[in-house]
Formats: C-alpha cells, structure tokens, sequence
C-alpha cells in the first residue's frame, strides 16, 4: 500500500488544476470590456470617418472600426464562454438526472430480475 | 488513536492522504460550508456524521470535486489540488461513491464493472475481484443494475469503485434505503476493504452503523466540524449533535 501512497502523491503533485472561479470571473469580465469597448470605439471611429476629407484618414478610420468590431465579437465569445459554462454545465447535469429518472422509471416497469434480458458485454476492438 | 472499543480497527499511520483546509462554499447565495477543516489520515477510517443539512455531503462533494469551494483548500497527499475535476481525482485515486451509488441502472452488472476498466484494469480482473468480494454478484452478473436489490446495487457500486484502485474511498451516504441487515454486511466489507490499506472517508447519517468501522469520526452541525475525536469520545455529543437542545434535554433525564 505505500506504493499506491507514493503514487497518489506523485499524480497529485503532477495533477493540472483548472483556473479558479476567480479566474472565471476575470475572464468574464474582461470579456464584456471588450465587447462594449470595441462596439463604442468602432462606432466613434466610424462617426470620425464621415468627417474626413482626407481619403488615407477615412480609410486608417475604417481600419479602426472594423478592428474595433472584431474585438467587439471576440469579447462576446469570451464573455459567453465564462457566463453560459456554468449554467450550462449545471442544465446538462439536470437533463442527465432526469434521464436518469426515467430510465429508472422504465427498469422499475419491466420488472423484475427473471425478466432481465441476458446481455453480453461488448467491449470495442 | 484508537478505535470505540477495546477489539476496534488498528490505529492509522499519521499522515493526512485528504484534507480539507477551512473549506467554504455555497449553492447560489446561500454558503452552506463555513470553514470545514477535516483530514483522512493514511490508512484511516473517519466517519463524517451530522443530522439532515449538516453540510455532510457538500463537504464529501468538495472532497471529490464535484462543487469547487468559494474558500479553503483541498490537499491530497500533501499537495493542493483545490477545483481539480471529480475524474482527475478519480483518475489519480480518489475515488468517490455518491449518493444514490451511482451505477448506470439501464446496464448490466459486467457492463458497469467494464465502464470502471476504462479508469484502470480489465474486465476479468474486475469481474474477479468484484466476484470474490461480493459472491452474490456472480449470478447477477448479466442483469440490469437497475433491477439489483439496493444493497446488491451498492456491492456493485464498491466493486465498481475498487476497480480503479483507489487510495481514498469517499462513501456518501451507504446505508440510504438499506435494511439494517444489509448495512452491516456492508460496513463489515468496508472494514475488511479499509484494512487493505486504502483510507475512508464515509459520511453516514446513522452513526451506530459506521462507528464500529471507524477509527475517528466528526461530527458536522450547520456546516461546521463541531467535534472530531474517536467513536468513544464522540459518544456524547452525539444526541446533541444530531437533537440539538432536545438531546441534551433527554440525556440529562436520562442521567
């Protein structure tokens, strides 16, 4: 048994633990900065654009804009990353308790043992 | 250390194989744990005892990593491995029977033991072991686990567990919907599986069944460790750990 010990200790020293919910939430966060900032930016840089005159001004503008709309999307993505994982993770877990429960339902109406179909164990390759 | 009685289970090698460090955590807005502090020592039996929301399972689920704590840390063998995944536990040998044990109902016996084999070892080593351990499992072996009486679903459950080889079992709540005779076939397993070596930590809401198996137990009251010791020392607090004033009350009438 002090092998397992010493086994368990070093898969547990070597064990990558995911981010923190603090983590989590900074993510988020940052996320929704992005996205508000990046719209924000993207619309005053367009408004600037209609007043130039100077051709290389509008077009670095525009540039801008579009740059600014891309951060806008990627801060979305991000945001909805961090704010939807939990509860999605959380409704997955629902739809499998309450399949779960139905397929306790049906086991429960088949009956008992004697009625049981034998199966085999299908183990792949 | 030492066990309830004087033929209890041998005391535990002193290192901590699970420890919980001033754990906190909370469903939504409402914290449930206030700062758990528990540890399974190497070789150990401890019992988790507690009435009905005690935070008994919360703790055994930040034990397994199934809810990551808003506070504290979690330590296995030493090392920190606070908001790992109950599979990474699982994986490295923290393994976890929960409540309800767990099995997939809609499979067979052999089907729920190979599904462990993906985790670690082969069917016929598992069907072995499980079958040497639990013989009433052999004329059950092509059966749906979810037609298995409660506490064949729990031998199935143990065997499913042991499969991974496990140095920390983690058992919430063994006895739920059993026949007292049934759980204490079972503890007696747990006692036989627990000198094997592999650390205990059993959360059990009936505490006469699990405290001739442990060699500590602590108790939980409103999301607190109120009380660790051995089973001898616990004997007091028990009635009002689980009563509360009442308890106390029918102990000094008692007295």
């Amino acid at each position: 048994m002090n092998d397992r010990i010493e086994r368990l200790e070093q898969e547990a020293a070597n064990l990558k633990v995911p981010s923190s919910a603090k983590r989590d939430g900074l993510y988020q966060t940052a996320g929704a900065v992005a996205m508000v900032a990046g719209v924000v930016v993207a619309f005053v840089a367009y408004q600037l654009s209609l007043g130039k005159s100077d051709d290389r001004d509008v077009q670095s503008l525009i540039i801008l804009a579009v740059a600014m709309l891309a951060l806008a999307v990627t801060g979305a993505a991000v945001f909805l990353r961090y704010s939807l994982a939990r509860f999605l993770r959380f409704w997955l877990l629902r739809q499998l308790y309450e399949g779960q429960s139905h397929i306790d339902q049906i086991v429960g109406a088949l009956g008992r043992p004697n009625r049981a179909e034998e199966r085999e164990v299908t183990t792949p390759g | 250390m030492t066990a309830g009685n004087g033929s209890g289970p041998a005391a535990p090698a002193a290192a901590p194989l699970l420890e919980l460090v001033g754990v906190r955590a909370r469903y939504g807005g409402i914290e449930v744990l206030h700062g758990v502090d528990l540890a399974v020592l190497s070789g150990e039996v401890l019992a988790l005892l507690g009435a009905n929301g005690a935070g008994k399972s919360t703790t055994v689920k930040v034990a397994a990593g199934l809810v990551r704590p808003t506070a504290g840390e979690v330590h296995v063998a030493g090392h920190d491995v606070t908001g790992a995944s109950c599979n990474d536990l699982a994986r490295i040998g923290v393994c976890t029977i929960p409540e309800g044990r767990g099995i997939f109902p809609n499979l067979t016996v052999r089907e729920n033991l190979w599904m462990a084999t993906q985790v670690a070892g082969t069917l016929a080593g598992a069907e072995a072991a499980a079958y040497e351990r639990f013989p009433k499992l052999v004329e059950r072996r092509t059966q749906l686990a979810g037609s298995l009486s409660g506490g064949e679903q729990q031998m199935l459950a143990m065997s499913r567990a042991l499969v991974t080889d496990p140095a920390v079992l983690v058992l919430d709540e063994l006895s739920m919907g059993l026949a007292p005779i049934v759980v204490q076939q079972l503890y007696e397993i747990v006692g036989q599986v627990a000198s094997e070596g592999i650390s205990i930590l059993v959360v059990e809401q009936f505490a006469r069944a699990v405290l001739g198996i442990a060699h500590r137990a602590a108790i939980m009251v409103n999301g607190e460790v109120a009380h660790v010791g051995t089973p001898a020392e616990l004997e007091s607090e028990l009635s009002s750990a689980y009563l509360g004033g009442a308890g106390e009350r029918l102990s000094g009438r008692q007295g």
